[in-house]
């Protein structure tokens, strides 16, 4: 069976009237297998969140591939939307509604039957400890619960593939935690798993494999022991800034 | 799944959510519901009442009228006067010394009765001169009293000169003026309807849009709820298409409530008023005129629905969305002044100007009468322009900064810099689907 992403040359450029062309992402490529977290670690500005919202297909890529479930991002984006649950800190949740309604309306939206609707969205209440909130408006919920809420919303269709855009940024210490364990209960019910972060510690514990993005490009990419390995460093923070370092030189010499 | 079911099905649950977001949102109802309902009735109500408090007032003071030159012949007409215990009635006064009086304020009216002019033929003609200060509500009312009064006089005099001539008062009287209308008590009140339901029903149709617009676009970028919206497993025609129904529906419902809310209301405020002048006016729109006016309804919705949502569509905040909609709301309010010039009729060349002609095709179905061509013109050229709005989305939508809110600018600068100007390098920021 095919990976279920497979990002090749993945490249985006934006106009800007100010400052022209800028490349924010620029020839990715990776792949995510099922029951796999893989990380994308890199700074602000990186090209991070420009990669995710291209295999979410919020962004058109300018060049490359995107395959989710083995539908190209562009020509099948429907088909690719419906295979993947998207969370970021700027997915907010439709604060007039209740959470039961919330779950509802993403399950009916993203393609579950009429009929397994109300299974499915009794599942999800029951799974993140929602019911005593299920009937309150998602505007009037505390920080946490929202958190419940948007991932369970992300799982409503059940898809194979999850994407998680800095995902803890602006929780709290135990609500991130929540979050990670959240993350890896899914990855060990066999989702592919996209991350991204800047935080190394989080990458650390949480990744099957990591990407190094610097300035759109992916400058490593492994197991964080095959990556200690190649760079001969141990901590994620120290062989992070090695490749952003050489990712620097080489950009100085013009390579 | 076939892709057109799912298109519609994905369209219809987006299209619920907004309606349930918005219908849970204190200002879209107060705006698209509220208001049409409450706020014009009342308003209605409000000036009536004001009208009739004011006209109670006028009609409880005591005209103080002087009458000059009445003497033993005129006796009757003093006691017809007399009789009237809202008139005082004050005699022997000087003419100069009434006159200054009544300006100063003190009279309300000085009656003059004169010889008739030179050439009377009858014995003991005479005329009555009133003098009043019309920039004062007294004084109007002391005239209205005294020509109810000298009218009836006139009538008895008449009537006892012809007797004793042999003849009835008609006849010597010889030249009379009589009107009769010929409108019924329901078409008088079809064409009440029709000189104030249009205008306020346009007013209403952009009001009920204008909320929604802004909360179905802007609203959504300021919550964050933006890209989530984005990410749904449906076309982005079908989640577009399903706000853009959503906010016209809001602009239909608000016109349409407006027009059965202010039916109602003037047949409860001004037939009763009509009644007391003797006139029996119905208030009630013809049947024939429904299928017109919710035709009227949804070519307006849809329009003012399309304007406001493109404009709406380049801001970033609730704020920033109603200052960017406020020009196409005033912009679309200008043309229903005109509906106020008196003799202005539905005619073909009128037709054509948005806006006026679903306004004017309304006025003239609320007073009963239907030109077709021009319904037909009105129609096309609404669906046209509705074409065109959805054709400049469209353009809109393909470029993804506009569409993520990266964009820093509004209409204007999105025309100059991207429609009119694309030079060589193609347009920045396009490619969102």
């Amino acid at each position: 069976m095919s990976q279920p992403v497979v990002v090749q040359g993945l490249t985006k450029v934006f106009f800007d009237d100010a400052r022209g062309e800028i490349r924010a992402v620029d020839g990715v490529d990776f792949s995510c297998q099922a029951g796999e977290i893989f990380g994308l670690l890199g700074a602000n500005g990186a090209g991070k969140t420009t990669t995710l919202r291209m295999i979410a297909t919020v962004l058109a890529p300018t060049a490359g591939t995107a395959l989710v479930m083995g539908h190209d991002v562009q020509r099948e984006a429907e088909q690719a939307r419906r295979a993947l649950g998207f969370y970021s800190a700027t997915t907010a949740l439709y604060p007039r509604l209740t959470a039961r309604e919330t779950l509802e309306f993403f399950a009916r939206i993203n393609g579950v039957p009429a009929a397994a609707v109300r299974a499915r969205v009794d599942e999800l209440v029951a799974r993140f400890d929602l019911g005593e909130y299920a009937d309150t408006r998602v505007d009037k919920l505390s920080t946490g619960m929202k958190q419940k809420v948007s991932i369970a919303r992300t799982l409503a269709h059940d898809p194979p593939v999850l994407v998680f855009d800095e995902p803890t940024v602006g929780l709290d210490v135990l609500n991130a935690l929540e979050m990670q364990r959240t993350i890896r209960q899914l990855r060990d019910e066999g989702k592919a798993i996209l991350f991204s972060t800047h935080i190394m510690s989080e990458a650390e514990r949480l990744c099957d494999r990591i990407a190094i993005i610097h300035r759109g490009r992916i400058h490593a990419c492994d197991t964080l022991a095959a990556l200690r390995e190649a760079t001969g460093q141990h901590y994620l923070e120290d062989i992070f800034v090695y490749h952003v370092e050489r990712a620097e030189e080489q950009g100085e010499a013009g390579l | 799944m076939r892709p057109v079911r799912r298109l519609f099905e994905g369209l219809w649950t987006i299209y619920r959510r907004e309606l349930r977001a918005a219908l849970r949102e204190k200002g879209i109802v107060v705006n698209s519901i509220v208001i049409p309902l409450v706020l014009y009735p009342f308003l209605l109500w409000a000036v009536s009442t004001g009208i009739a408090f004011v006209m109670g007032q006028t009609e409880g003071f005591t005209s103080r009228v002087a009458v000059i030159g009445a003497g033993p012949l005129h006796r009757p007409f003093l006691r017809m006067l007399e009789t009237n215990h809202k008139v005082e009635v004050r005699e022997h006064l000087p003419l100069a010394t009434a006159l200054a009086a009544l300006r100063a304020g003190e009279l309300d009216a000085v009656v003059e009765i004169l010889p008739a002019a030179e050439g009377g033929v009858v014995p003991g003609e005479f005329a009555l001169r009133v003098t009043v200060d019309e920039a004062k509500e007294r004084s109007r009312t002391a005239r209205e009293r005294l020509d109810r009064a000298s009218e009836r006089y006139r009538s008895e005099w008449l009537a006892r000169e012809a007797r004793a001539r042999g003849v009835t008062a008609a006849d010597w009287q010889g030249f009379s003026i009589r009107s009769r209308n010929v409108s019924s008590a329901r078409e008088m009140g079809q064409f009440l309807l029709g000189l104030l339901l249009p205008m306020l029903f346009v007013i209403m149709v952009a009001v009920g849009c204008f909320y929604p617009a802004v909360d179905a676009t802007a609203g959504e970028r300021e919550r964050n709820t933006w890209e989530t919206t984005m990410t749904l497993a449906v076309p982005r025609f079908a989640v577009v298409a399903a706000k853009y129904l959503s906010v016209a529906t809001f602009g239909g419902v608000a016109g349409i409530l407006n027009v059965a809310a202010m039916t109602a209301s003037m047949g409860m405020i001004f037939a009763p008023l009509f009644a007391e002048g003797g006139e029996e006016v119905q208030f009630r729109i013809p049947l024939a005129a429904v299928p017109v006016l919710l035709l009227g309804a949804l070519l307006l919705a849809l329009f003012v629905a399309a304007g406001m949502m493109i404009f709406a569509s380049f801001a970033r905040t609730f704020k920033e969305g109603q200052s960017m909609v406020t020009p196409f709301y005033l912009l679309i309010l200008l043309p229903v002044m005109f509906l106020q010039v008196p003799g202005l009729e539905f005619s073909l060349a009128l037709s054509f100007v948005p806006v006026v002609n679903v306004t004017m095709m309304v006025r003239e179905a609320l007073s009963g009468s239907f030109h077709w061509p021009q319904i037909g013109v009105t129609v096309g050229v609404s669906a046209a322009l509705v074409l065109a709005c959805l054709g400049l989305a469209a353009r809109i939508l393909a470029f993804e900064d506009v569409v993520m809110g990266s964009f820093g600018g509004s209409l204007g600068m999105f025309v100059k810099t991207r429609l009119l100007a694309r030079r060589g390098r193609g347009a920045a920021g396009e490619g969102a689907r």
